[in-house]
């Protein structure tokens, strides 16, 4: 179950909305947030608070590709290998993020520090190859410099 | 008035309805998938459209509202052309197992592919693959067959209202899933089943045993279970029953069924079924011939009655027997043993419930259309969980509440959760404080009535007042006026009793204070019924103090009317109670019992003192379909046929007779059979032919019943108080004994959990359901839990007074922190054995509230 504060703010959320089906979408946010991922335990803890079934939250939260629907690392790095990435070297870096962190397209270190997907064009071309670190932006990336840059990410 | 025309055809409407409605009203058939009877419209699959001139494209009939001068087209090239399109996408990743999928037959998607479809798809890519999911005790998902109707989502949430299963993912991978993803965990109605088009959710029950083609005979019956009576389908094929299935349009229950009905009927082709009489022989009990068995019982019968005189036999009838078994039953009791000393398991609370009520406001006060439910603005429930006891009748609480009324509960109604009830849920033990302070906020706000000067004159001196209730119930006061406005304010309230209430201490004087809240605010009430047969029972006089027709034995010109009907004296003073028979077996004043299809060594409240009591007989006669507890202690076993395997009437808690009518055969005797045999015996000849010569006799004899038979009942025409006189009119006296439980904080108190899946011990003989729920289990809060370090699945020894047991525990917000929830089902492990129980006085059923029990952790 959620801690106090996400079950307040969730509350909070619901006062928004005409009807608690309508608040789904945030309060799954939420429970991601609290839980890493959707796990049964998360979709039970909207439907206790909320008051909607957990079939039904399950059902809409199952809708979207964006949710985490399996555990996932702390930190989301989403990296594009579209036609600019690509040609200055996106595929050596996925090469790169496999050999040094375990970290494949999909996939989660084994660490349970990173989790990381293949990104179609995150608006860089100009500045390729490019990544999203949680909801941080990186441009002109090298191996050494994703380094540094995930340094910061423990 | 509308007109509008189809396929060149004019049709009149009063009132705007749907194009597919006035094609149907019509006789035009247009081809549906999503759309259902029972459903909200959906508009999702695309085959019902039409051509609407003026309209642009075409339209889905099934949520297209007509309009007047509107002129459609429902068969056209166009149309066909587009279905046949539908249907291609449809069959893009249908499997196309017709062979051996158990839907082919009447699979509403072969049908339309039938008529509709290309014999070739365009589509070569590879078709999805789900796996068969197998996870589920009772139902069969099968998502490549699934077309993502979503009939059976709007089944589960909007009409049965367990919200259990839902779409999941999106598009080509979307399908149906419970939470789960693999056991259902859910409700187990199966009235998704009932209305998936295709082969997607199926029961496992019969799985590729039972085609529908291979239908030997199919008849319509009354469910056995309990008191809603719902009308079932019954399958049978090579005289087995493979389905029960409910029927659209029928008026207790519409399409719908519940878990036990659906699920439950393998009881009646269980092995071990009954099969020759018993006798009991050197201790043992040993198989023997009917003759002899029946020679047996009339000539110890008769010796007893003898030696120890008629009132020395007492018997105890079923409400799982029809109404002409059980009118038998009494008149074999009355006539042919001579006493009044018969009794069931009604007493343990719907019989001096509904005698309580009658006797305010007339007979009849109870038999109130479960369907009406739906219609009121306001629901007050207590006593017990109706989506439990009484399924049916829960939805149409739900429904109830759907269609904007309130419901309002005292205690914690678990299946009630997802529709906004307004609950007060007073502390332990403090039930009728709460009900007293109900009852004095109405009486301030609306004042009295007027019409009831005897039941108003009770309502002077109230112990416990509005100011009163936060202290004594910790019940707060903004909660408690939101429930008085709203009661206050409701037109049409309805009240809804459970067993719980009635089986606590003071439970006479509580249901006096619900019928005084009743009738402050002008309402109507239902009486919870655990059996199917429980009303039908006391209809027909199995009670120590009714004969049948539900009149009071005291009543000389009743008796004299009975005399004549049976040409013999009767008794005139009213016999022992079930309890009292208990109770005068232990002390050896009563030496017989004769008990028909009724288990009460599991039954009853102090298992204990019941199997004391019976094993002092000197002379105990079981009559039932299987070895139960109680059989194993008789003397002689009678087996006798089932509810499958008979003809006769159930009346329902609405007080509706219904026929049951014979769907398998087996060897042997009907309860009544059995019986008329024995008198015969006797000396007291009965010689009927079937069941509906009886049902003429109870019709010639009971003034209730008079001029009914059983065409009118096909009918459906056999809703009380029938053609026949209820006995009119209130009382001049209300009996009430004020007394309420004693608080005792910190301690935990044992309750009678009913399940939804559970029936008495016939139940646990159904495999279905006992798969479904297969053990006992202790339910307690999570600071119970928390408290003495328990946790789900961990083993405990309960222990009470009267005894201990060891089971599982099984955390549950639901449950109230002072309680302890247990079944009555399952073999050595019933709530009952560790109950000790004190009688209300004005009612005469156990209370059972006050069993504290002890729970230790038991380390293996
Ligand atoms: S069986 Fe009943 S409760 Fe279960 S999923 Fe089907 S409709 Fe819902
Ligand atoms: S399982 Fe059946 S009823 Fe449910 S969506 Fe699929 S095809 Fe329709
Ligand atoms: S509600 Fe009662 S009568 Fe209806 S199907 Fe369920 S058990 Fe049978
Ligand atoms: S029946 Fe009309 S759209 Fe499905």
């Amino acid at each position: 179950m959620f801690r106090e504060t996400a079950i307040k703010e969730i509350e909070a959320i619901r006062e928004q909305y005409p009807t608690a089906r309508a608040a789904l979408l945030p309060a799954i946010y939420v429970a991601q947030r609290e839980f890493g991922w959707l796990s049964p335990e998360a979709y039970e803890s909207v439907s206790s608070v909320l008051g909607v079934p957990r079939a039904t939250v399950r059902g809409v939260a199952t809708f979207y590709a964006m949710y985490k629907h399996r555990p996932m690392g702390r930190h989301l790095v989403q990296l594009c290998t579209n036609v600019s990435c690509m040609i200055l070297g996106a595929e050596k870096l996925v090469d790169f993020l496999k050999n040094r962190y375990g970290l494949e397209a999909g996939g989660m270190s084994s660490d349970g520090r990173f989790s990381l997907v293949i990104m179609e064009c995150i608006g860089a071309c100009g500045t390729a190859p490019a990544m999203l670190v949680n909801n941080d932006f990186y441009e002109n990336l090298t191996e050494k410099y994703i380094e540094e840059i995930l340094e910061k990410y423990r | 008035m509308i007109t509008v025309t189809i396929n060149g055809k004019e049709i009149k409407l009063e009132k705007a309805v749907t194009v597919l409605e006035a094609a149907r009203s019509a006789g035009i058939k247009i081809p549906t998938l999503c759309w259902h009877e029972q459903l909200e419209k959906y508009g999702g699959c695309r085959l019902c459209l039409v051509e609407v001139e003026k309209m642009p494209r075409l339209q889905t009939a099934c949520t297209l509202m007509v309009a007047d001068g509107m002129i459609i087209r429902t068969e056209t090239d166009t149309i066909a052309e587009v279905r046949r399109g539908v249907l291609e996408f449809l069959l893009i990743n249908h499997p196309l197992d017709c062979p051996y999928c158990d839907k082919a037959g009447e699979c509403e998607l072969q049908d339309l592919v039938e008529k509709y479809g290309l014999t070739k798809g365009r589509f070569r890519e590879q078709k999805r693959k789900v796996p068969e999911a197998l996870e589920d005790p009772v139902l069969v998902r099968n998502m490549e067959r699934c077309i993502v109707c979503t009939r059976c989502v709007r089944m589960c949430e909007g009409v049965q209202g367990a919200s259990a299963i839902s779409v999941i993912n999106r598009g080509g991978h979307s399908h149906i899933e419970p939470f789960s993803g693999g056991r259902f965990d859910c409700e187990y109605c199966g009235n998704c089943v009932s209305v998936c088009p295709v082969g997607a959710i199926m029961s496992r029950l019969h799985r590729h045993s039972y085609r529908p083609w291979q239908l030997g005979s199919e008849t319509k019956t009354v469910c056995p279970y309990c008191g809603v009576g719902c009308t079932v389908v019954v399958q049978v094929r090579d005289d087995i029953i493979k389905r029960v299935v409910p029927k659209l349009g029928t008026v207790v229950n519409n399409g719908l069924l519940c878990s036990r009905g659906r699920f439950g009927y393998e009881f009646v082709g269980n092995k071990e079924r009954l099969t020759t009489p018993l006798i009991r022989k050197n201790g043992l009990l040993e198989p023997s011939t009917w003759e002899e068995a029946i020679r047996l019982i009339a000539s110890r019968l008769s010796e007893i009655k003898d030696k120890h005189g008629s009132n020395a036999i007492a018997g105890i009838a079923s409400p799982r027997c029809t109404n002409e078994d059980n009118y038998v039953f009494q008149k074999f009791m009355r006539v042919a043993v001579g006493t009044n000393n018969i009794d069931s398991t009604a007493r343990t609370g719907f019989a001096g419930a509904q005698g309580f009520i009658e006797n305010i406001f007339g007979q009849g006060a109870t038999g109130n259309i479960i369907s009406g439910l739906a219609n009121s603005d306001a629901v007050f429930v207590i006593g017990g969980d109706p989506t439990t006891i009484n399924p049916i009748l829960g939805l149409q609480i739900r429904a109830c509440s759907r269609r904007g009324g309130n419901i309002l509960t005292v205690g914690h109604m678990k299946g009630l959760r997802y529709y906004t009830p307004l609950e007060l849920r007073p502390s332990v033990n403090t039930e009728i404080a709460l009900l007293e302070g109900i009852v004095s906020a109405l009486m301030k706000k609306k004042g009295p009535p007027g019409s009831h000067p005897v039941l108003e004159a009770r309502l002077k001196d109230l112990n416990a007042q509005e100011a009163d209730l936060p202290r004594i119930c910790g019940i707060q006061g903004k909660d408690f006026s939101r429930f008085i406005d709203t009661l206050a304010e409701a037109a049409t309230p309805s009240f809804v009793i459970g067993k719980d209430m009635i089986q606590s201490k003071g439970g006479s004087y509580g249901l006096f204070l619900v019928s005084a809240i009743n009738y402050i605010v002008n309402g109507r009430i239902y009486l919870l019924s655990e059996r199917a047969n429980e009303q039908g029972l006391l209809d027909m006089g199995c009670a120590p103090d009714l004969f049948p027709g539900y009149r009071p034995i005291t009543y000389p010109e009743f008796r004299k009317r009975y005399e004549n009907a049976w040409k013999t004296g009767l008794p005139d003073k009213p016999g022992l109670t079930i309890f009292e028979m208990m109770e005068a077996a232990k002390a050896g004043a009563l030496k017989c019992i004769y008990v028909m299809g009724e288990n009460p060594v599991f039954n009853l409240p102090h298992t204990k003192d019941v199997e004391a009591g019976l094993k002092n007989l000197s002379f105990l006669v079981v009559q039932d379909i299987f070895l139960t507890e109680t059989a194993k202690m008789a003397d002689v076993v009678l087996p006798a046929l089932s509810w499958a395997e008979k003809d006769g009437t159930f009346t329902n808690m609405e007080r509706r007779i219904q026929l049951v009518k014979k769907a398998v055969h087996r060897e042997g005797m009907e309860d009544w059979k059995i019986l008329s045999e024995i008198s015969s015996n006797m000396g007291v000849r009965m010689n009927y032919s079937d069941a509906e010569e009886i049902f003429g006799e109870i019709c010639r004899v009971s003034p209730l019943h008079r001029d009914l038979n059983y065409e009118e009942i096909e009918k459906g025409d056999a809703i009380y108080p029938y053609k026949g006189e209820p006995l009119r009119g209130s009382t001049d006296e209300i009996h009430i004994e004020k007394s309420a439980g004693r608080e005792e904080r910190g301690k935990l108190y044992l309750r009678v959990e009913r399940p939804l899946f559970h029936s008495g011990t016939l139940s646990r003989k159904a495999p279905a359901l006992v798969n479904i729920c297969p053990e006992a289990v202790a339910r307690i809060s999570p600071a119970t839990a928390a408290a003495l370090s328990l946790k789900d699945g961990d083993i405990v020894r309960a222990s009470s007074k009267t005894g201990a047991l060891e089971l599982p525990v099984a955390v549950d917000e639901a449950i109230d922190d002072s309680a302890v929830m247990l079944s009555n089902n399952f073999q050595g492990k019933g709530a009952f054995s560790l109950m000790e129980y004190e009688i209300d006085p004005v009612t005469k059923a156990p209370c059972l509230d006050s069993n504290q029990i002890i729970l230790e952790k038991v380390n293996r």
